[in-house]
């Protein structure tokens, strides 16, 4: 008798390091929600920078012990820069080996991309190489229009700063979705990855449905922090969500496919005693950049802040000052919170992005909460509260108690960072 | 046709244990498509501990089964499923 | 709560604290400013701190001074009629004239201390109050921390015998975790904020030395303490749970160190913890000896010098 493993559920459970190469600051397109200020052309992490960041964390496994790591490769877009990737996933593999690293035994490769260069050759033969430690994450945000709407292609004149008409935008969705097939047919249990903006509210609905029709039966999506929401958001978003409701449900689609807006545990108030853990991972992370630099998380990097100096931790020299960590490690929910936000009714599942935090902050600190997204987290609360009630009923009077309910809908894993 | 049958499930300490070797053995085959000859030390290293991780691979399922008392089939095998501990036996009619 | 008002004299006033003395020329705060600074004190109802430059200041300057209940820091230059005198480095007290009454601020660094902390004893004998400044404790190593530890040992040998025989003069690093009862720190941007001779308010005088633009506010406008909330204990996830209520728990060095105004660095936190337990020595021993702050608890044996490293225990 042979034993065999099940392959796609293969991950330790314990604690996992992130650590992520923001191997190009450079991508294809220009999607108008992008948090990437400072976008461009010429950062490029070279092989030398990148050895020496492995060499770096490789060499201070005591300070690194979590039982797993993810290495996450972020851009732009990080499959521009496939021929270093694969050259830095092969010295990884080998250091790790080399050095009987305890991560030999627990790894992966993460990557979220636009979807553009997936079937290339290049990638491709990437994937067959690193396929057991492969993650990938397509960010594809639903049906044409809600994704022609904001995933643009760049044009030469918007590196001068000229922006193009609308009619002149040119989307990018057929360009993605003609890889959807092969993505599936390679990664069954793949996920998407969208972001809804204020102008794509109203295809929310029909953009999950879509991805769904296409295969993809895991949806993480999520409203960008930033403060960009507009009055009457919430209604419009609480609309789309209660509609999404009704065709997941009416439809049948809770039993296989999931659905990140809808989640059972949220909307509850929090006590500060007990339900005190910080949201987001930031500090617990580690990114380095083109020029070695280490930061608590990608979004500390100059190119994703608008109003704040980066966040440095440390570089590949010198390694990581821990003083700089200490406050993303002791920084808790309501320490950062104002008093609206500790009393809230609803504040269990409010997210937030260290990161954002700290560029909207009015001085230059992750202690202060932004709060951009607050109105549209209670109108997702509400049409929550109404897909569950509704599920719940539907369950019941099919036979099914509240209690073994969750047995017969697909949960989704929604990534936190 | 392809038929799973739930028929055990271990612990999870035994499936952790399991999972790291199956976690390592994932890491050693990839790393043999890398790593040639011309780098002689680690070549033998990964040659030992590719030999090593296999032979801790079928130890456990020969003593989990033996522990476990599960049913085989001809021509079947057995399969755990980490997120539950659930062993299957999967065989092909 | 705003209890305090430091009002710096000039761009050359003696730094007393942790910052050095990094602008040379001088620029005097101008009368009118001073005038206003002093009014919005009273108004506050504030206590003001003068921090003096090494050189004698105008009459006009003297007579506003002593227009308003003040306390007076200098340098020991010209230390006449002051409350607070600061001297820089250990070897500066040997050729001080020590005066009942006052308090000595002793601006120090690693290599200094170590070398000739004894003279702290020399004036212990004689001055009421000695208040160490530790100049380049965020470049302490692990060496040094066992090199402070010494220091601190052998100090509260001679404060020990110092006691017992009688004589309670209060050297900060060692006797005052013993008779507080909770946090006393600096208390910048919380309890105090600084009047400097631009006429802007600051945190405390080091980040106007490092930055002009640092102002949080202005004798115009008033005060603009942006997220003030972080100046306080309570907002300080660290301090709050910790009990080295002796520490300074200087906000400056928390931004120097950790980037975070709410969060010190953790040489901060063990120099204060290595003080906090020669204080607990120091206590246990006179206890030996007589009756001595009987309304006050044991300082408990703690097993850890950074908060940080129990921080999973919260």
């Amino acid at each position: 008798m042979i034993g065999k493993d099940n392959h796609q559920n293969g991950w330790l459970t314990g604690q996992t390091k992130s650590i992520t190469f923001i191997v190009t600051k450079d991508c294809q397109l220009a999607c108008k929600y992008c948090y990437l200020v400072g976008k461009n052309s010429k950062e490029r992490m070279s092989g030398e920078v990148a050895k020496q960041a492995i060499d770096y964390i490789i060499a201070h496994e005591s300070d690194f012990l979590e039982e797993s790591v993810v290495w996450d490769f972020i851009g732009g877009e990080p499959f521009l820069e496939i021929n270093l990737i694969d050259q830095i996933c092969d010295y990884i593999k080998i250091e790790l080996f080399k050095h009987n690293h305890h991560w030999f035994n627990s790894f992966r490769f993460v990557f979220t991309t636009n979807g553009i260069n997936y079937n290339s050759d290049k990638v491709q033969s990437f994937i067959k190489k690193h396929k057991s430690h492969l993650n990938i994450t397509i960010t594809i945000d639903g049906t044409r229009r809600k994704h022609d709407l904001n995933r643009i292609w760049k044009t030469k004149e918007m590196e001068k700063g000229i922006m193009p008409k609308p009619e002149e935008e040119r989307g990018s969705y057929d360009d993605v979705v003609k890889n959807i097939p092969l993505y599936l047919s390679q990664f069954p249990n793949a996920s998407a990855k969208v972001t809804i903006s204020s102008a794509d509210i109203s295809y929310i609905s029909e953009s999950v449905l879509h991805l769904y029709s296409l295969g993809i039966h895991e949806v993480n999506i999520n409203c960008v922090f930033e403060d960009v929401w507009n009055e009457g958001d919430d209604l419009r978003f609480e609309e789309q969500l209660t509609e999404l409701a009704d065709a997941i449900i009416d439809g049948g689609y809770y039993k296989d496919y999931a659905c990140s807006f809808f989640t059972e545990h949220m909307g509850k108030p929090l006590d500060c005693k007990l339900q005190n853990q910080n949201w987001c991972g930031a500090g617990r992370m580690l990114a380095v950049d083109a020029a070695g630099n280490f930061y608590p998380c990608t979004r500390f990097a100059q190119y994703s802040l608008r109003e704040k100096k980066a966040w440095i931790i440390g570089n590949i020299h010198d390694g990581i000052d821990q003083n700089k960590l200490r406050p993303f490690l002791t920084l808790d929910r309501c320490t950062q919170s104002n008093q609206e936000c500790i009393e809230c009714e609803v504040a269990e599942g409010c997210a937030w992005c260290q990161g954002e935090n700290y560029d909207a902050a009015d001085t230059p600190t992750v202690y202060q909460r932004a709060t951009a997204i607050c109105k549209m987290h209670k109108a997702r609360v509400r049409a929550n509260n109404y897909y569950w009630n509704k599920l719940f009923r539907k369950l019941e009077l099919e036979g099914i108690a509240k209690e073994e309910a969750e047995k017969h809908v697909k949960k989704s894993n929604p990534e936190i960072c | 046709m392809v038929t799973r049958k739930l028929i055990g499930q271990v612990t999870v300490d035994e499936k952790n244990e399991i999972q790291m070797l199956f976690e390592r053995r994932n890491g050693l085959n990839e790393l043999a498509k890398i790593l040639t000859a011309d780098n002689a030390e680690l070549y033998e290293k990964l040659v030992k501990d590719l030999g090593e991780t296999g032979t801790k691979f079928q130890a456990w399922w020969d003593t989990m089964g033996e522990k476990y008392r599960w049913e085989s089939a001809e021509g079947g095998n057995w399969e755990i499923n980490f997120d539950t501990c659930e062993i299957y036996l999967v065989t092909n009619e | 709560m705003l209890q305090y008002l430091i009002i710096l004299l000039d761009d050359t006033s003696y730094s007393y604290c942790h910052y050095s003395d990094i602008k040379t020329e001088r620029r005097l705060i101008g009368l009118d400013t001073l005038k206003r600074g002093i009014l919005f004190a009273m108004k506050e109802n504030l206590n003001i701190q003068f921090v003096y430059p090494d050189y004698e200041l105008p009459e006009a300057y003297r007579e506003v001074i002593d227009s308003i209940d003040h306390t007076d820091i200098k340098p020991s230059a010209v230390s006449d009629g002051a409350d607070v005198v600061v001297v820089n480095g250990c070897r500066s007290l040997e050729q001080m004239t020590v005066d009942i009454g006052v308090s000595y601020v002793l601006r120090t660094d690693k290599s200094d201390l170590f070398a000739n902390y004894r003279l702290i004893m020399e004036v212990l004998t004689q001055a009421t109050r000695v208040n160490v400044v530790l100049t380049d404790v965020e470049t302490f190593t692990d060496d040094d921390f066992a090199g402070y530890k010494r220091v601190l040992g052998e100090l509260s040998e001679n404060v020990e015998k110092l006691y017992v025989g009688g004589k309670t003069p209060q050297l900060n690093i060692l006797t005052d975790r013993m008779m507080l009862d909770r946090m006393n720190n600096c208390g910048a941007g919380d309890n105090n904020l600084t009047l400097a001779p631009n006429g802007k308010f600051y945190v405390c005088p080091a980040f106007y030395m490092e930055n002009e633009t640092n102002d949080v506010g202005d004798l115009d406008s008033g005060l603009h303490v942006k997220n003030k909330q972080l100046y306080k204990l309570d907002h300080a996830p660290l301090c709050r749970i910790c009990d080295a209520w002796q520490c300074k728990r200087c906000v400056w060095l928390n931004r120097k160190t950790t980037l975070e105004v709410n969060t010190p660095g953790h040489e901060q936190c063990v120099a204060a913890h290595l003080e906090r337990n020669a204080s607990r020595e120091l206590l246990s021993n006179i206890r030996k000896c007589a009756t001595f702050l009987p309304e006050r608890e044991e300082i408990k044996e703690i097993t850890y010098l950074d908060p940080f490293e129990i921080k999973e225990q919260w």
